[in-house]
């Protein structure tokens, strides 16, 4: 899942450029308002009792990534993602998908758009009480038209692709929260989209039925390698998940990035203090924490790929009890040793002031 | 302005004087100087003691408050002119040939056919599909809730059939058949409306509001005014009375689906057809089952009311047996209408209960397949059966099988009323309390209420009315006073309106009193449920029989029936408002050491403040439908005129009356009903 953001394709699949979306009376007023646009959201809301839940958020998902949206509840993430596919109406700005005009689009195409080429999961599931599993995973293709017969065939393959096999006939009240959520996965994996959308899926489950579920979007993006965008207020999953992350605050991008980027390298106080507690040994690479190679490290000792965690160096490290080197394309591109990792761990590896420029994630941020 | 209760709400925590809210004029004498400082902060519970000081004072120096004769408006005149058209004009005007003939022949030939249906059926023909029908409802298969409801179904036909019922009970039912088709109809459609559009949610919801309140009696007028007496009137009234609480949860029911399971629909690319068709209308089920249950059991009510303006079938038996006291008649008609009522009921409600009973894995498809098998027969067996039921057997039941308990009955009946009526020694009887009852409450109430001047009468329903609900509240109650008032029908207004409080003092005392019992000790509970369940099903007119049996023809005994009639849902609301109290605030009170008393009047009471005032405001609503209704049995005043007016088929008469019943229902409605409870928009 780590393949990603060199190898960015031409045109992504979505592509949003100055998005809002303001609830409240004349709404469309506020973003082409210069003096308005940049009110925080209290005065916003006193000046003219409007809301803005998403303001100015621009960013491009690519082609077979895990783009997680993350950011506390309130943060406009679950409006954000609902504008997609215009179950919420954007106020403004530019919204396409493969290069096409979302906002532009009709009725029907917009409906052909939200039949084939996306599809969404719920936080409450949002199954039909009254019909089987089956026909609940069926109940897209139901909604394409498709015949009856083959339609419920292709239920039952999902549902089984889920790990619910012998559950199709029960209905939605006799499973458990885990299993439902499975349901409303297996309802959007049916319409095979282009596209998966997940609100916030896995955080009305417990811990437990959640690592298994996120074990499963992992599982499912490894062998289909389908385009997901996801919506999360738990930094864990979102570093686990994620390819790249959008961190959101009061309805702006904080900072965008992957996540040893938004670990390392934190935009501002807020990230900072939002990552605070994530163990970085867990999400930062060797390339990050090594130091440039002396004479007196040699070239002997074991190798290590760049994008090692270091959480795994650790282990090499102790094992071998010496310094490793960080080979890349068989050149030796800096060694790690007890300091580094220490480093890295105590939070004090010098990125933050050192080489990390804050402006770097701000140009991404504002791509 | 619109949220008058919240200040009060806290003095009544801080002070320890007695509730502001009685209107009674003690919290003045009683309370310490914390208690006079309260009031004098509070304005509006001054309001309240210097309206109730106003009224008392008023009375006893004013004399006679009657509302004054200038202020009438004769409103007879045009009235008996209007009927005097309309008796004319019923077959000339094109309003009638054009519009409402078309109805009023649909609605008797449909009613016909139905009857006919049954004739041709013969009563083997009717009991074997009714029996089927009753399965199929409750799941077709061999399920115990299947089986009892079957087997309710055969019961009820046969006890019909052999209490001597059988032609009245099938004439009930075809009214019935066709009018909870049509109301169910109407209703859905008028639901439909109103769950997806919500300016028509807007104009709806007033409409419904306003005709809740009304007593059954009062749709009865209008009703017999355009389409006289006969079947056409009854079942038209009983379509527009049973059909608001179908619209009502049909739309409760699509307003309220599951917001994630529409938008996941809308994401999916549903169409608006695909989501109310797939969606909506499937999550609202429960819901609008619900609605088809109430709607059942209130055209059953009407139905049987009906008779007044010409219904046939169990409800006229009933009518025609009070109307010469024979009570073993009507006892006899009104078992058999309770028996309808209990069938009709669990009928409905296992077709309820198995919309979201759980169904066994793998059986879904067969079953669905063996459902649809089943209404085919019934289809079939009817088409059978008209086709050569006759022949099979007779038409009604056979004679021989009857039993004839109206004798018995009355026999009984007679003993009762001399022993428990009258002979019990000492104590007296039933109808030396009744009368009690009058001479000593009822009689200085209505006087009380006579002797105080109209506009002090006002002044203290305006003033409640703002206390309690909004202004807009209280401006409605003063403007019914009114209106009752240039009717020239105080006087009547003010016997009703005595025989209402009454009611509604003995309902609320019994009733709190039983709920408290109900939520507290779990044997009254399950005593009481299955009773009340009975209860809430009955139509109203059945409360009458029993009543007249014990203390004859009286006020009291309307008031008795009234009681009787309001207690369950008074009973169930106080249960639920104790019960649901936050189990929280319940648990600090009971670990700072509180007794049960302490927790009850500390912790339980004030904090179900809000269902109680729900309570005596449904309380207030059955309490007046039934005292008019007892106008049948000697209850007098508005309800006599109604009578008067629907047997002599006098307009000028009834009329007033009616409207006079539905604007002292408004009213009490309105001074009775928390601010937070309608919503305002």
């Amino acid at each position: 899942m780590s393949e990603t953001h060199e190898s960015a394709p031409a045109t992504p699949v979505f592509s949003v450029r100055n998005l809002w979306k303001v609830f409240g009376p004349k709404a469309h007023r506020v973003p082409g308002d210069k003096e308005l646009a940049g009110l925080s959201a209290a005065e916003l809301t006193k000046r003219t009792g409007c809301t803005a839940a998403v303001r100015d958020v621009s960013f491009d998902v690519r082609k077979g990534e895990v783009f997680v949206v993350m950011g506390l509840s309130g943060s406009g993430k679950s409006t954000l993602v609902r504008c997609l596919t215009r179950l919420i109406e954007p106020t403004a700005g530019v919204l396409e998908m493969d290069g096409e005009d979302v906002r532009a689009m009709d009725k029907h195409r917009l409906r052909e758009l939200r039949r084939h080429r996306t599809a969404m999961v719920f936080q409450n599931f949002g199954l039909l009480p009254h019909r089987t599993v089956t026909d609940n995973v069926a109940y897209g293709l139901e909604i394409q038209g498709m015949s009856k017969q083959e339609r419920r065939a292709k239920g039952t393959e999902m549902v089984e692709k889920v790990g619910l096999e012998g559950l199709g006939d029960r209905r939605p009240v006799q499973l458990s929260g885990g299993q439902q959520q499975r349901v409303g996965l297996a309802r959007a994996l049916a319409v095979d989209p282009e596209v998966l959308l997940f609100d916030e899926p896995f955080s009305a489950l417990d811990p437990l039925i959640r690592r298994d579920m996120q074990e499963e979007v992992i599982r499912l993006h490894r062998e289909e390698g389908r385009t997901m965008i996801f919506i999360t207020h738990d930094l864990s999953e979102a570093l686990r998940l994620g390819d790249r992350i959008l961190l959101m605050r009061d309805g702006e991008i904080v900072q965008l990035g992957t996540p040893e980027e938004i670990v390392a390298n934190p935009a501002d106080d807020y990230v900072r203090d939002f990552v605070r507690d994530v163990p970085r040994e867990q999400v930062i690479s060797v390339r990050r924490a090594m130091r440039p190679a002396e004479k007196a490290d040699g070239d002997n000792g074991a190798e290590l790929s760049p994008d090692t965690l270091v959480s795994d160096a650790i282990e090499a490290v102790a094992r071998s009890g010496e310094n490793l080197r960080v080979v890349d394309d068989g050149r030796t591109i800096g060694v790690i040793d007890h300091a580094c990792l220490l480093n890295v761990v105590a939070g004090i590896d010098g990125d933050d002031d050192g080489e990390g420029d804050p402006g770097k994630d701000k140009e991404v941020a504002a791509v | 302005m619109s949220t008058p209760t919240i200040p009060e709400q806290g003095e009544q925590k801080t002070s320890d004087a007695p509730s502001p809210r009685q209107p009674d004029g003690r919290p003045e004498q009683q309370a310490p100087p914390s208690g006079l400082a309260v009031l004098a902060r509070s304005p509006k519970v001054l309001a309240v003691l210097v309206a109730v000081l106003v009224v008392v004072v008023s009375a006893a120096v004013g004399g006679s408050g009657v509302w004054p004769q200038g202020w009438t408006i004769d409103i007879r005149t045009p009235l008996n002119d209007l009927d005097g058209w309309l008796v004319d004009n019923r077959e000339k005007s094109p309003i009638f040939l054009y519009f409402l003939l078309h109805i009023s022949n649909s609605a008797e030939s449909s009613v016909d056919a139905i009857i006919s249906l049954f004739d041709a059926m013969g009563w083997i023909g009717v009991t074997v599909v009714g029996t089927l029908v009753g399965w199929a409802a409750g799941g077709s298969d061999l399920s115990r809730r299947a089986l009892r409801t079957g087997g309710t179904t055969l019961g009820v036909f046969i006890a019909c059939g052999v209490l001597n019922m059988w032609a009245p009970t099938m004439e009930t039912l075809a009214l019935m058949t066709v009018a909870v088709f049509a109301a169910a109809v109407l209703g859905l459609l008028l639901g439909l409306g109103a769950g997806l559009s919500d300016r028509f949610e807007k104009i709806l919801r007033p409409v419904f509001d306003t005709m809740q309140v009304m007593p059954a009696f009062a749709y009865l007028l209008p009703l017999l005014l355009m389409f006289g007496v006969g079947v056409p009137s009854a079942l038209i009234a009983t379509v527009i009375y049973a059909a608001p609480p179908m619209a009502r949860l049909t739309s409760l029911g699509l307003r309220s689906a599951d917001p994630a399971a529409l938008e996941a629909s809308a994401s999916l690319g549903a169409s608006h057809w695909q989501r109310l068709w797939t969606a909506r209308l499937p999550l609202a089920r429960k819901q609008m089952m619900l609605g088809l249950n109430q709607a059942i059991m209130m055209c059953l009510s009407m139905v049987v009311l009906a008779s007044l303006i010409g219904s046939e079938g169990l409800g006229d038996e009933i009518y025609q047996a009070l109307g010469s006291l024979d009570v073993g008649t009507a006892l006899t008609a009104g078992v058999a209408v309770v028996l309808i009522a209990v069938l009709l009921d669990r009928t409905t409600a296992a077709a309820g209960e198995r919309l979201d009973a759980t169904v066994t894995v793998g059986a879904t498809r067969l079953m669905a397949r063996i459902r649809m098998a089943v209404w085919g027969l019934v289809l079939a067996l009817i088409g059978v059966f008209s086709a050569v039921g006759s022949s099979i057997g007779e038409r009604e039941w056979p004679d021989v099988w009857t039993v004839d308990v109206t004798r018995p009955l009355q026999s009984a009946v007679d003993w009762l009323t001399e022993t428990i009526g009258s002979g019990i020694p000492v104590l007296g009887g039933t109808v030396v309390w009744a009368k009690g009852f009058t001479v000593y409450v009822l009689n200085p109430l209505r006087s009380g209420l006579e002797t105080t001047p109209w506009w002090a009468l006002a002044l203290l329903v305006g003033v409640i009315g703002w206390i309690v609900g909004t202004w807009r509240a209280a401006l409605t109650g003063v403007i019914c006073l009114g209106l009752i008032g240039m009717m020239g029908l105080w006087e009547k207004s003010m016997d009703t309106f005595s025989q209402v409080i009454g009611g509604l003092v003995l309902t609320m005392v019994i009733g709190i009193v039983l709920g408290i019992l109900t939520a507290r000790v779990e044997r009254v509970e399950r005593m009481l449920r299955p009773v009340l369940d009975t209860m809430q099903t009955m139509p109203q007119f059945v409360y009458l029989i029993p009543v007249i049996a014990l203390v004859g023809l009286s006020r009291s005994a309307g008031i008795i029936a009234a009681v009787i009639y309001a207690c369950p849902a008074v009973i169930r609301i106080t249960a639920q408002g104790l019960r649901y109290v936050d189990p929280a605030a319940m648990e600090a009170s009971r670990s700072l050491g509180a007794t049960s008393r302490q927790q009850l009047l500390g912790v339980q009471l004030p904090l179900a403040r809000k269902s109680l005032l729900v309570g005596v405001n449904q309380g207030v609503v059955l309490v007046l439908s039934m005292v008019v209704i007892a106008g049948l049995i000697g209850g007098g005043a508005l309800g006599y005129d109604v009578v008067q007016g629907l047997s002599k088929g006098d307009l000028s008469q009834g009329l007033p009356a009616g409207i006079a019943i539905v604007c002292l229902g408004i009213m009490l409605d309105r001074i009775t009903q928390p601010a937070g409870e309608r919503p305002r928009d």
